[in-house]
C-alpha cells in the first residue's frame, strides 16, 4: 500500500531526479578531467545565486527561456511543437528595435509600451506563418518553424548589415553589424540596481495570464481539447485547424515579446555575430527544455526556467573559476536536457498507469510543491 | 619622544610594506573570446600571445586566466563584468562585438583596464578613459598573401571565404584583392560572407563551390576555416593562412599565414596599466610593428614583399 503511494508520486518528482543524475555523470567527467567536482558545483552554485548581481544575472537568464516556455506550454498542450522560438525571439526584437529607433523623441512609458506591441505582433506572425502553412496546407510545423527560424536570422543579418546599421558605425569604417543604442527612456526600469529589469515582472505575470486562458476560458478548453484529441476535437465541432494554427500565433506572440524585452530590457540595441546564438544564448531552444521540465504548466515554468538559468549562469561561473574548458560546459547542459526530456516519456508512461490521477491535477499539484 | 620616533618607524615600515607588496602582485589578466583558445585562428591567437608573455615576465609576475566559446554576447557582458569586480588589472573582451557591454561596464570600474578589438574605437569621445584597443592593419598581410597567391595560381581563379563583412576579416580579404590585382590584374577573386565565425562545414560548403568553379587557390578568416582547409587538402588548392600559422592543418597546401603576433600591442598595454594610464590609447598591429607577421615556405617572395610595404615601395590602400 505505502509503496504503491510512493510509486504514485514518483512521476511528480522525475525531472528533479533527472537533474540529479546528470549532475552525478557530470561529477564522474569533471573527475576524469582532474577537476574537483565538489569545488566545480560549489563554483557552480555561488555564479547563480552567491550574491544579488549573480542572482540577478539568473532571472536575466531566466526571464527569455520563461517568455518562451509560455509559448511552448500553450503550442504543446494545443498539440503543435514549436521549434521556432529561436526565429520568433529575433524577429520580435527587431521589430521591437525598429520601432523604438523610429520614435526616439516619444516619452519613454509610450515607446515601451509600442515597442513591446510591436515585438509581440512581428513573433505572432512568424508563428502564425508556420500556423497558416500547418491549417492550410498540412505542413509539419517542426519542418516549417525550424525553416522560418533560419530565414528570421538571414533577415537580421542583412538589417543589421544594411538598413538598420548603426550610422556611427559606418562612420566610423569599422561596419559592426549592429544598431544605434535605442533612446535611453525606452531601457526597461531596473528593479534593483543590477542587470534585473521589469521584464522578468511581467514574464511572471503572463504565467498566470497564461494559467487562466488555458484552463479558465472556453478558447483554452478548447485548444487543450485539440492537443488532447484531435478526433474526440473534430467530434465535438471544435474547429480544430483554426486552434493549432492558433496556438502557434500565442507561441509566437510570446516568444516574440521576450525578444523585444531583451532588446528593451537588457541590450538596448540589436546585434549578430551571424548566428541566432549570439543574441538569444539558444532560448528559444532552452525555452522548451524549460517548459518540458515545468511538466507543461505556465506556472511550473516559472521555477524551471528560474533552474534552467541559473545553470546556465552558473556553468559559466564554473568555467571562470575552475577553468574547465568550455566543451565540458556544454556536454553539462546537454546532459540535463536529454535526462530531463528523457524523463519526461518516463513520467508520461508512469502517468498511464497510474489512473488516480489524471494529468492535470498531477501537473496542477506540481506547481504547488515547487518554490 | 621615543614613541613618537617609534610611531614614525612603525608607520614608514607599513607604507613600505604595502609599497613593495604592491610591487610584488602579479599582474592580472582576464580574457573573455567568442570561440575555444585551441581554435587555431581568432581566439588561439590571443591566447598564444598571453602564454609568451607569462612566459617572459615569469607566472609569479603575470597571471591569466579566460572564458572561452562566449559567443552569446551577454555570457560575456556577465563575464567581462565578474572579472573587473575581482580586481583583475586587465580585462581584454577579445571580439568586436563586445563593445557595446563594455561601454556599459568600463565606468563602473575605474581602476580596471579593459581593452577589446579589433577597433579603432576606445570611446573615449564618450568621456571613457580606462578602455584600448587594437587594431590589426590585416590588409597589409592580406595584400602580402595576395602577391603569392596570385603567382602560384594556374586557374587565375582564387576564392575568399569570410565570416562577416567588418573588422578584420574586411580588412584582410581588401588587401588580398589588391595584392592579386597588383600581380596579374586579370585574375578573379571570388569572395563569399558566410555571415558565419563558427560554421565549420558552411565553411567546406564554400570551398568545394568555389574549386567546382575553378578555384585554386583559396584563403579566409576566422575559426570556421577549418572545414575550408580540409576541403582544400583534399581537393589539392592552396591555402594561405589568416589569424596563426595554419600550416600544421595541411602543410603541403598551406603557403602562408598572416600570424597576428598581439603581444606587440599587449606589452605597451601592459607597461601603460602598470604607470596609471588604463586607456585610450589604440594599438594598431602592422609588418612594420612586427604586430603582423608572415610564416611562410616561400620565403623569397614574401620577404621582398614584406619589405616593399616597410619601405614603402608598394602602397597598400588601408
Amino acid at each position: 500500500m505505502n509503496q504503491r503511494k510512493l510509486w504514485d508520486l514518483l512521476p511528480r518528482f522525475t525531472p528533479i531526479l533527472a537533474v540529479l543524475l546528470a549532475l552525478l555523470v557530470g561529477a564522474v567527467m569533471l573527475a576524469i578531467l582532474g577537476t574537483n567536482p565538489w569545488e566545480a558545483y560549489r563554483a557552480l552554485f555561488i555564479g547563480a545565486f552567491g550574491s544579488t548581481n549573480a542572482l540577478a544575472d539568473t532571472i536575466v537568464k531566466a526571464t527569455p527561456l520563461l517568455f518562451v516556455g509560455l509559448g511552448i506550454c500553450i503550442a504543446f498542450r494545443g498539440g503543435v511543437l514549436n521549434i521556432g522560438g529561436e526565429g520568433q525571439l529575433v524577429t520580435g526584437a527587431i521589430a521591437a528595435t525598429a520601432l523604438a529607433l523610429a520614435i526616439p523623441t516619444w516619452p519613454g512609458w509610450l515607446i515601451i509600451l509600442v515597442s513591446l506591441f510591436a515585438g509581440m505582433l512581428a513573433g505572432a506572425i512568424w508563428g502564425g506563418i508556420a500556423g497558416l502553412l500547418k491549417a492550410h496546407f498540412n505542413v509539419n510545423e517542426i519542418l516549417s518553424t525550424i525553416m522560418l527560424n533560419y530565414i528570421a536570422v538571414f533577415g537580421m543579418n542583412y538589417l543589421l548589415r544594411g538598413p538598420m546599421m548603426d550610422p556611427l558605425q559606418i562612420k566610423l569604417g569599422s561596419f559592426t553589424p549592429q544598431t544605434a543604442r535605442l533612446p535611453r527612456a525606452a531601457d526597461l526600469p531596473r528593479l534593483i540596481p543590477t542587470r534585473l529589469h521589469l521584464g522578468a515582472a511581467i514574464a511572471v505575470v503572463l504565467a498566470v495570464a497564461v494559467y487562466v486562458l488555458l484552463w479558465r476560458t472556453t478558447i483554452g478548453f478548447r485548444i487543450r481539447t485539440v492537443g488532447k484529441n484531435l478526433r474526440a476535437a473534430l467530434a465535438a465541432g471544435i474547429r480544430t485547424k483554426r486552434y493549432m494554427a492558433l496556438s502557434l500565433v500565442l507561441a509566437g506572440a510570446f516568444a516574440g515579446l521576450g525578444g523585444a524585452v531583451e532588446v528593451l530590457g537588457l541590450h538596448h540595441r540589436m546585434f549578430t555575430d551571424g548566428s541566432a546564438f549570439g543574441f538569444t544564448g539558444s532560448a528559444g531552444f532552452n525555452g522548451i527544455v524549460a517548459a518540458l521540465f515545468g511538466q507543461l504548466h505556465p506556472i511550473g515554468t516559472i521555477p524551471a526556467s528560474f533552474f534552467l538559468g541559473a545553470l546556465l549562469t552558473g556553468a559559466n561561473k564554473m568555467q571562470r573559476v575552475m577553468q574547465v574548458p568550455s566543451a565540458l560546459i556544454g556536454a553539462l547542459n546537454g546532459l540535463i536536457v536529454l535526462l530531463v526530456v528523457g524523463s519526461e516519456i518516463f513520467r508520461r508512461r508512469q502517468m498511464k498507469h497510474t489512473d488516480k490521477l489524471g494529468s492535470e491535477q498531477v501537473s496542477a499539484a506540481d506547481t504547488k510543491e515547487e518554490p | 619622544m621615543n614613541k613618537v620616533l617609534a610611531g614614525f618607524v612603525l608607520v614608514a615600515l607599513i607604507v613600505s610594506s604595502i609599497v613593495i607588496l604592491g610591487m610584488a602582485a602579479p599582474f592580472k589578466v582576464a580574457f573573455v573570446t567568442p570561440s575555444t583558445i585551441n581554435d587555431l585562428a581568432w581566439s588561439q591567437s590571443m591566447y598564444d600571445a598571453l602564454v609568451t608573455i607569462q612566459n617572459e615576465m615569469g607566472k609569479d609576475n603575470f597571471q591569466f586566466v579566460y572564458s572561452e566559446n562566449m559567443y552569446v554576447i551577454s555570457d560575456a557582458a556577465v563575464a567581462i563584468r565578474d572579472y573587473a569586480s575581482q580586481g583583475y588589472n586587465l580585462v581584454i573582451a577579445h571580439g568586436s562585438q563586445y563593445g557595446g557591454s563594455l561601454v556599459d561596464i568600463a565606468p563602473d570600474f575605474p581602476h580596471t583596464a579593459f581593452a577589446w578589438g579589433s577597433t579603432a574605437n576606445t570611446f573615449s569621445d564618450q568621456g571613457i578613459t580606462n578602455i584600448f584597443s587594437y587594431q590589426p592593419y590585416s590588409e597589409q598581410g592580406g595584400y602580402v598573401n595576395g602577391v603569392l597567391a596570385a603567382k602560384l595560381s594556374k586557374s587565375g581563379m582564387m576564392g575568399v571565404i569570410g565570416p562577416i563583412e567588418t573588422g578584420d576579416a574586411k580588412r584582410y580579404t581588401e588587401g588580398f584583392q589588391q595584392g592579386v590585382m597588383a600581380t596579374n590584374p586579370k585574375d578573379k577573386v571570388s569572395v563569399t560572407w558566410t555571415g558565419s565565425y563558427s560554421d565549420v562545414s558552411l565553411a567546406a560548403e564554400t570551398a568545394r563551390t568555389m574549386i567546382q568553379a575553378g578555384a585554386d587557390v583559396l584563403t579566409g578568416t576566422s575559426q570556421m576555416v577549418i572545414g575550408a582547409i580540409g576541403v582544400a587538402k583534399k581537393e589539392g588548392a592552396l591555402w594561405f593562412g589568416y589569424d596563426v600559422d595554419q600550416a600544421p592543418l595541411a602543410p603541403k597546401i598551406v603557403v602562408s599565414s598572416v600570424v597576428v603576433d598581439w603581444t606587440v600591442a599587449l606589452r605597451p598595454m601592459i607597461a601603460l596599466i602598470q604607470k596609471g594610464t588604463l586607456g585610450g590609447k589604440v594599438f594598431p598591429l602592422t609588418l612594420a610593428n612586427g604586430g603582423l607577421k608572415i610564416a611562410v615556405n616561400a620565403e623569397g617572395l614574401v620577404g621582398k614583399t614584406i619589405d616593399g610595404i616597410i619601405n614603402g615601395d608598394i602602397k597598400v590602400k588601408e
